[in-house]
């Protein structure tokens, strides 16, 4: 039987208990998931306790999650004044309008909302711009968005927003000149017409609720770079069921995930327990036991680890490597039981890796290395980082 | 140590707002090209890039910055080691160039005093969605005594003439404080570095 063989029928096994063992699956998963049989999608659901180990109680889950998301969409994505399903139009002027303010006024919301979503449009339309995948289509558009004459699509209302906000700012001033005209789209990740939806519009609203429903946290970017790796497993899931429900299923994977790493993303928490302050020098410390050399070297040079592994550990090297090893990378990441101390030796173990460069190398060509990882065997970092784990890692 | 291969180490920093081109400034004058396609800047950037001036070869450090609120704490560390800051809005987003004020107000703060500064407003090649007027651009850095100039990293306008009249300026002014300029003196250099780091 081949390696592979083996290994897929001890994810089968794993996962086809009635209860599943998952302190086996994370064993099992921490040596990298095959990419096979929609394997990872499915462990990660797992691993990131959105699916419960009992199987049985799966489908009672699923459906409940889904239509709570269902309804998170049907009352967060609206616009005030906005026809009602029935068709018989609201008279805003009466209550509410545009320029109305009120701070309970639903416009005023939405305007603020919308200074978020600006933001959240900014970047998804920036996310993996070296694949192709977030500009293509969704097979599964959702059907009360696309539908609705543009009105609930969330890229279309900050399209809106520039002319808006200027207009409600200057009234005092007389201006009587507002431009109509509509911004374009950046070419490349035009959003589909009437009836389609482009992945990065689907991560757009997933980013969006998300937002509205951690207000005090909000959309900080490099959330995208969190969300992009999991939706992109899931919708490419290769069966259609799991595919179909791959926004709902990632917008609870996401969450979940972020509230294990939200203090990264929180500028007050920078210098809490788990803040990024404390990742960053756990991660100094590291390098200094395991190579005192290269540390004193950067030490010596002043080459602060702000200056590379914030972005590292914030983003759970999602920007450092292409997009399959990112997936690998999170295999081990979610399956790490002593949460993310696994990231610190996979970072400890990439300065490790760069020690002889980083010897010679100046402060410039140094941040430029560390900046702009080399492309190496991922495997290679990752044995590495087990073996300054204290663990053992079998190649796949 | 390896051989210097510059006169002068000369470092700047990019600022302002998210989306208003600070990447792509950086990367059409350090690469000379230009890519709709960056993912967003999280934490800070950094490239080399060494111009001749006065028949001096430059090298200047370029620190580019993400523009989100949430980064302020990890950039704002940078300011102090500056030479040189671009102020960067899009003349087609109104917001950009209103917190130019809230950016100018951050290098008071954080940056040397003597620091020099210039307003770029990006996206000169939008004329039909410009929304900020050059007029507003000129009077706000009149105001502030700061150069200004509209750039346009997509059609390459001014992004070269931006950098070289920054680094000019910081010229004059090192000129003006140590007169004797030894080809590998590296005091510039040095003053930099020791005061940029408090995070080691
Ligand atoms: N038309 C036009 N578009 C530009 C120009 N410069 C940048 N852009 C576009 O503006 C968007 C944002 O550019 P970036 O350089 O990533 O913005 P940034 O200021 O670095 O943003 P953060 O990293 O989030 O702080 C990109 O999609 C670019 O294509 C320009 O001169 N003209
Ligand atoms: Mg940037």
């Amino acid at each position: 039987m081949s390696i592979l063989r083996k290994r897929l029928n001890e994810f089968d096994d794993a996962l086809n208990a009635e209860e599943i063992d998952l302190i086996n699956l994370k064993r099992l998963c921490f040596h990298g998931i095959p990419d096979e049989g929609g394997l990872r999608p499915l462990c990660w659901k797992l691993l990131l306790n959105y699916l419960p180990s009992t199987r049985a109680s799966w489908s009672e889950t699923l459906t409940r999650k889904r239509t709570l998301y269902k309804t998170f969409i049907e009352d967060l994505i609206v616009t005030p004044g906005e026809a009602n399903s029935d068709g018989e139009r609201v008279d805003v002027t009466l209550h509410d309008h545009p320029l109305n303010l009120n701070p309970d006024s639903k416009w005023q919301t939405y305007f603020k909302d919308n200074e978020v979503l600006l933001q959240i449009d900014k970047d998804v339309r920036r996310l993996c711009p070296d694949i192709s995948f977030f500009q293509q289509g969704t097979d599964y558009p959702r059907k009360e968005i696309v539908n609705a004459s543009g009105q609930r699509r969330l890229h279309h209302r900050v399209q809106h927003t520039v002319l808006r906000s200027a207009n409600v700012e200057r009234k005092g001033l007389g201006v009587t000149k507002i431009a109509v005209s509509v911004r374009k789209a950046t070419e490349d990740y035009a959003p589909l017409a009437e009836g389609g939806e482009a992945h990065w519009e689907v991560l757009e609203r997933i980013l969006f609720l998300y937002a509205k429903l951690n207000p005090g946290q909000g959309y900080v970017q490099g959330m995208n770079e969190i969300v992009g790796p999991i939706y992109h497993a899931f919708a490419c899931d290769p069966d259609q069921t799991w595919r179909e429900h791959a926004e709902a299923d990632t917008f609870f994977c996401f969450t979940n995930l972020m509230s294990e790493i939200r203090d990264f993303f929180i500028k007050s928490l920078d210098e809490a327990e788990f803040g990024i302050n404390s990742m960053m020098s756990k991660l100094t410390t590291q390098v200094k036991v395991n190579d005192s050399e290269v540390w004193m070297r950067l030490h010596q040079q002043e080459l602060c680890p702000q200056y590379y592994s914030f972005r590292w550990l914030t983003l759970l090297l999602s920007q450092e490597f292409p997009l399959p090893d990112v997936m690998r990378i999170w295999d081990s990441l979610f399956a790490d039981e002593n949460r993310f101390s696994f990231l610190i030796h996979i970072c400890c173990a990439m300065i490790l890796l760069l020690r002889d460069q980083l010897l010679v190398g100046d402060f410039a060509t140094n941040v430029k290395l560390l900046q702009n990882f080399p492309s190496v065997d991922i495997q290679i970092v990752l044995s590495k980082a087990a073996a300054l784990a204290g663990k053992n890692l079998n190649s796949p | 140590m390896a051989k210097k291969t510059y006169d002068l180490l000369f470092k700047l920093l990019l600022i302002g707002d998210s989306g208003v081109g600070k990447t792509c400034i950086l990367f059409r004058f350090s690469d000379d090209a230009f890519s709709t396609t960056f993912i967003s800047t999280i934490g800070i950037d950094f490239k080399i890039k060494t111009v001749e001036l006065r028949g001096k070869k430059i090298k200047l450090q370029i620190w580019d910055t993400a523009g989100q609120e949430r980064f302020h704490t990890i950039t704002t560390s940078y300011y102090r080691g500056a030479m040189g800051i671009m102020l960067v809005y899009d003349i087609t987003n109104e917001k950009t160039f209103e917190n130019i004020v809230k950016w100018l107000r951050n290098i008071d703060e954080h940056a040397n005093e003597d620091v020099e500064k210039m307003i770029l407003g990006n996206k000169s090649d939008m004329e039909d969605k410009r929304v900020v007027s050059t007029e507003r651009g000129e009077a706000i850095a009149r105001e502030h005594g700061i150069r200004f100039m509209e750039t346009s990293a997509k059609a390459n306008i001014n992004i070269d003439r931006a950098f070289s009249e920054l680094a000019e300026a910081i010229l004059e002014k090192t000129h003006g404080k140590e007169p004797q300029d030894a080809p590998d003196r590296v005091t510039v250099d040095r003053r930099v570095e020791r005061n940029s780091n408090r995070c080691c």
